[in-house]
């Protein structure tokens, strides 16, 4: 079974398209990469998937369940990392993972020991009272995937999941990835970080205008001589 | 149903009502001991007895019934603003919860705090005037019907708000004059007969009439059309709340 399955998705903002009509899929156990440059549908993509959109047309899938229809069980298959930093900012990482973890039906008693693995696992320990407002960017995007993990999806969507944090700890989640993808979670990958994603994709899709304009094996994109990013910026139709 | 995440977002969502306990609970009950002291206290004395009963007595009911309004409310248009300005609504969004779960989280909320400070004001009220419960259970449900309604449309300003002062302008230039003029302070009868009429059309005459008969078992207007309007309002609001989560309006991306 594939964990996500779009087919002829659209997204329409009064007359604009934002994202024209595409269909891909993304198979189970997969990492997958989602490219394109800013504005060409890849969080607008996400957030139908996830239920922060309302789809205009056309239906996905995750695991089966459409996210329309059947969003209860659609919403538990996934765990988003979202671009944005959308939480309550005077909230400390622990409540929010506490709560969280509740909002998809974990038991109280199971809530805690669950927090306390997560917090462990992301190094968030010393700063799991802190209010999120006082914390550094880098300390922020853990918290950010923690609460994507909390209730063990089996799908993780990572919007720019990199954007802003120094080197040590990109090389970090780039292990916790690698690590939670072999552990058979499927991960969908957006990111400008070309090395990052030629480095942890199996397969990679680029939109481009709202269309899909390239999907395919991570070796399809880097093979005759280039690299994935002179691929890319060819695929773009990026002139400097 | 999702119950576990619906207790775990009325938790979570009800313990920020005590972050700021002074501006959520306490300023709200200085203010009406402030009006319970000056109007029933020392302008009361001179009035004498309206109804058969003391005036502040009289007016006691509808400084509760104000409270609570007020309460929920700011509650409920504040904190729906504050989720879409913070993008917060997200958390709620990804989650498994249907749209009437996100507004029963929300409203919960706006009834706890109109309840509360209500019940505040009920009990400071004590101190000053022979504050009674003519009918318990009329009471808590009349405060119950009108703290749902206030915080369904605290909901409401809070999806169309673009911007903080929206949140005030449907309070200042509806709530507050409706209910000043829905007989918080006075008897219909004080007015003029060719006034009369036209305070039977504001609806907090009938919200300000069922607390009063709630408490000092008085009562202007008549029962079932104060009842009807309250459960007509709830379905209104609530069906119109439900409607713009489910179309996304102001809430989804």
């Amino acid at each position: 079974m594939n964990a996500l399955e779009i087919v002829n998705f659209t997204k329409r903002y009064d007359n604009a398209v934002a994202v024209d009509n595409i269909s891909f899929s993304v198979r189970e156990g997969e990492f997958f990469g989602f490219l394109g440059p800013n504005g060409a549908g890849k969080t607008t993509t996400i957030n139908c998937i996830t239920g922060i959109s309302n789809p205009s047309g056309g239906s996905i899938r995750i695991f089966g369940h459409d996210v329309v229809e059947d969003y209860r069980e659609a919403r538990k298959c996934v765990g988003l990392s979202p671009q944005e930093f959308n939480v309550d900012i005077f909230e400390s990482p622990r409540a929010l993972l506490f709560y969280i973890a509740g909002y998809f039906g974990i038991p109280r008693s199971e809530r805690k020991r669950r927090v306390q693995e997560v917090l462990l696992k992301f190094e968030l320990l010393p700063h799991a009272d802190k209010p999120f407002r006082a914390l550094s960017g880098g300390l922020k995007r853990r918290v950010m995937i923690a609460r994507a993990l909390i209730h063990d999806p089996k799908f993780l969507i990572l919007d720019e999941p990199t954007a802003g944090v120094d080197v040590e700890l990109r090389r970090d989640l780039w292990r916790y990835f690698q690590e939670m993808n072999k552990g058979g979670k499927t991960i969908l990958l957006t990111s400008h970080y070309l090395e990052e994603v030629e480095r942890l994709c199996d397969r990679i899709a680029i939109i481009h205008h709202g269309k899909i304009v390239a999907i395919g094996d991570k070796k399809d994109f880097i093979g005759g001589g280039k690299n994935l990013e002179e691929k890319y910026l060819e695929l773009t139709a990026y002139k400097p | 149903m999702n119950p576990i995440g619906l207790l775990a977002f009325i938790e979570r969502h009800t313990l920020i009502l005590f972050r700021v306990p002074i501006q959520t609970v306490f300023t709200p009950l200085i203010t009406a001991v402030l009006y319970i002291f000056v109007f029933g206290k020392i302008v009361g004395e001179r009035i004498g007895d309206i109804m058969g009963v003391p005036y502040i007595d009289f007016v006691l009911p509808g400084l509760v019934m104000m409270n609570v309004v007020m309460s929920s409310f700011t509650d409920t248009s504040s904190g729906t603003y504050f989720f879409r300005f913070t993008r917060s609504i997200e958390e709620l969004l990804t989650a498994p919860f249907s749209y009437g779960e996100i507004i029963i989280g929300i409203v919960t909320r706006g009834v706890v705090r109109g309840l509360l400070v209500g019940t505040g004001v009920y009990v400071l009220a004590l101190f000053f005037t022979s504050a009674s419960i003519a009918h318990l259970g009329f009471f808590f449900l009349y405060a119950l019907a009108v703290s749902i309604i206030f915080s369904l449309v605290g909901v409401l300003v809070g999806i169309f708000s673009d911007h903080f002062e929206h949140l005030t302008i449907l309070n200042t230039f509806l709530i507050v004059p409706l209910t000043f003029l829905g007989g918080v302070f006075n008897s219909i009868t004080m007015l003029p007969e060719s006034v009369q009429p036209w305070v039977r059309l504001n609806p907090f005459f009938y919200f300000v009439d069922s607390f009063r008969f709630a408490m000092i078992g008085v009562r202007e207007a008549n029962t079932t059309t104060g009842d009807t309007i309250m459960g007509t309002l709830i379905v209104l609001l609530a069906f119109t709340v439900w409607y713009l989560f489910k179309k996304g309006y102001k809430i989804k991306i």
